[in-house]
């Protein structure tokens, strides 16, 4: 929900020595990204899908190091952050399922699938397992509609999903 | 009449003419092989401004929903003053019930860049921003390449075979969404390609005036664009041989349904999947011709004919023609995406509604109190009403909070409010018994409210 912004006045800051931006990526960026918008800003987006494809999430030390080197404010970083559903601010699983829950998949039984998978996990929508493996995330559409119902596991999509076969997927991951 | 060869889906196998399970990729080769970027060459041999009144003269209307004539939207770019002027392609794609766009991504995504460079000559614009939502990964994956391709091949890029358009290099580069409904929404697209939120801009300024980085901008969406190719190849009178046409009595400034359209439909049926056919094909026949029929012991009760912010169409609308008329006629929103979702016997319409309104306001960027707000309102009365627990006097209250949200009743800076209203108030409308069924009949007079 883009609009309910997160409590993070009074927080406290997690840092490591290690930046999360690494030399790699900003080379790539002045190499390749900063050359095709008329200026670094638009490089928000694309910098910090990233940052998150390295790290499987957006810690705010990231934010803050991907702020100086764009030149912005951390805050202005943020902002954008917080309000995209696929930037993560929190650590999550090593595997994300992004269950659909739209008209599509309703009408064809998702509703069936969350209630096996959090069944299977032990864990409900925007949780993650205590081992660390798998994030459940209820989405909408995903533009997959005929075959519904579906879902996303990290980048790959699966479609046509009953009980047993999620459960397979599930099994088959390590 | 049914369609007798594929146009937009000419490289790419779909029933009735071949079979989805042959679908592959197209190459840089394999596309030039079939007859591909001829359009192109014609384009380059022409000027900015015949390219233009093609497309005018064969009145095609935009694909991403709202059906705006693309060659007018064209026309309306300021001459250019030495700055650069920027493309945005909207594959956002993330209207629910629609996955038409991606079809073209996977299959044949150098249609989609033919189509991008035709538009960029014509406009005069120096560079292009594919903006893909961020869930396509895959498609994200084929639409690099084929981009690297494009470069290799010296369709983009330093010493592109277009020559320099408005004096630069045509460059185009892909931009991943990361997860937001909103941004579908032409300005909201444009404040999210500058690293921003995805909130949609109130107009004017209008992007063709003031768009990506307060600079003159077109929007159009991907099947838009790949329909360009095959109408300035062949010319506007062919283009306009397909489609319902021009109804009688239709004055000629007014837009009307020329042309074939994708149109995908999902749901209980056989053989979901995204079709081709001529505006004004019947929903009737794409289920039961295309989608060879139903599932068995499933029965059509309704559809969102058009992506859910286009509204329903009731049992008895089964007929309804697929086109631009299609809200006039029938009482929604219009085509939308004409993509559909069959809605069967056995599933609740006070659960479709309450889906319905879960999306928005989960989707509403928040701006707009009357969308935010009553996007939630909305979702929690119709949650009450699905548990049992709704009154007569909640009907009313729905359709009094859903017809009072969005831009065309002017409380809104964007279209995503009108979306919530016409889905959740054609539905309790067309649907007006199941909901009576749903909800306690007594009306109670609370002394304390009236306060006895
Ligand atoms: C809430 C909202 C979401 C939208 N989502 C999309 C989308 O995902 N894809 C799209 O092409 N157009 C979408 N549109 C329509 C665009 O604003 C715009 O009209 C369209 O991209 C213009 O392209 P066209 O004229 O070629 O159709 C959306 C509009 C609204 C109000
Ligand atoms: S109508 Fe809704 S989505 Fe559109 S700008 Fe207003 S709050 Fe945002
Ligand atoms: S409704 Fe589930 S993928 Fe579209």
């Amino acid at each position: 929900m883009a609009w309910i912004t997160k409590q993070s006045g009074t927080m406290k800051i997690e840092r490591r020595d290690e930046p999360y931006l690494t030399e790699a990526i900003k080379q790539d960026f002045r190499d390749s990204m900063f050359p095709r918008y008329p200026d670094k800003q638009a490089c928000t987006i694309p910098l910090l899908h990233a940052i998150q494809d390295l790290h499987n999430w957006l810690p705010y030390q990231a934010i803050e190091e991907a702020a100086a080197f764009l030149g912005l404010p951390a805050s202005t970083v943020l902002d954008t952050a917080t309000f995209y559903e696929e930037f993560f601010l929190e650590p999550r699983g090593k595997y994300t399922i992004w269950v659909c829950q739209s008209v599509s998949c309703e009408i064809m039984g998702n509703t069936k699938l969350v209630d096996k998978l959090s069944d299977k996990l032990g864990i409900g929508p925007h949780e993650t397992t205590e081992d660390g493996k798998f994030t459940l995330m209820n989405v909408e559409c995903i533009g997959a509609c005929g075959g519904a119902p579906c879902a996303l596991v990290n980048h790959k999509l699966h479609e046509n999903l009953t009980e047993d076969n999620v459960e397979e997927i599930i099994e088959g991951l390590d | 009449m049914p369609l007798d060869e594929p146009i937009l889906l000419k490289n790419i196998p779909t029933p009735p003419w071949a079979d989805f399970a042959d679908r592959k990729t197209l190459s840089y080769d394999d596309y030039v092989q079939a007859g591909g970027y001829a359009s192109l060459e014609k384009a380059i041999g022409m000027e900015p401004g015949e390219i233009v009144n093609e497309i005018k003269a064969a009145e095609l209307r935009g694909r991403g929903g709202a059906g705006f004539p693309a060659g007018m939207k064209w026309s309306f770019l300021p001459p250019q003053d030495g700055g650069q002027r920027f493309l945005a392609i909207n594959c956002d794609e993330s209207e629910p019930a629609t996955f038409k766009d991606q079809v073209l991504v996977e299959y044949d995504p150098h249609l989609i860049i033919e189509g991008i460079v035709i538009c960029m000559i014509a406009c005069q614009l120096d560079t292009a921003y594919f903006y893909i939502r961020g869930e396509y990964h895959h498609h994200r994956d084929i639409f690099e390449a084929a981009i690297r391709q494009a470069y290799d091949k010296g369709v983009l890029g330093e010493n592109a075979r277009t020559g320099k358009v408005n004096e630069r290099w045509p460059n185009l580069y892909l931009q991943r969404g990361a997860g937001a409904y909103i941004c579908g929404e032409e300005t909201a697209l444009l404040e999210s390609l500058e690293g921003k939120r995805g909130w949609p801009r109130i107009k004017p300024p209008f992007p063709a005036v003031s768009g990506a980085f307060g600079r003159p901008t077109i929007i159009n969406n991907v099947e838009t664009l790949a329909t360009v190719v095959p109408v300035l190849m062949k010319g506007a009178d062919w283009f306009k041989s397909h489609g319902k046409g021009r109804p009688e009595g239709t004055p000629p400034n007014v837009p009307v349904s020329f042309g074939t359209k994708l149109m995908g439909i999902s749901g209980p049926v056989r053989r979901p999947g995204v079709y081709e056919e001529h505006l004004g094909v019947t929903l009737q026949t794409l289920v039961e011709d295309h989608c060879r029929g139903m599932i068995p012991g499933k029965q059509f009760k309704a559809a969102f004919h058009g992506g859910i912010s286009m509204g329903v169409l009731a049992t008895h609308e089964f007929e309804a023609e697929m086109d631009f008329d299609i809200g006039k006629k029938y009482n929604n929103l219009g085509l939308g995406t004409a993509c559909a979702t069959i809605i069967p016997h056995d599933v609740s319409m006070v659960a479709m509604a309450r889906n319905c309104a879960r999306f928005y306001s989960h989707e509403s960027c928040g701006q707009c109190t009357p969308c935010r707000e009553g996007g939630n309102w909305l979702y929690k009365m119709l949650t009450r009403i699905e548990a049992g627990d709704g009154t007569m006097k909640d009907l009313d209250l729905l359709l009094e909070i859903a017809s009072s949200m969005g831009s065309m009743p002017g409380t809104t800076i964007c279209g995503l409010a009108d979306g919530a209203n016409w889905a959740v108030r054609t539905i309790v409308n067309k649907f007006w018994d199941e909901f009576e069924d749903a909800v306690s009949k007594e009306r109670f007079v609370s002394l304390a409210q009236i306060g006895a």
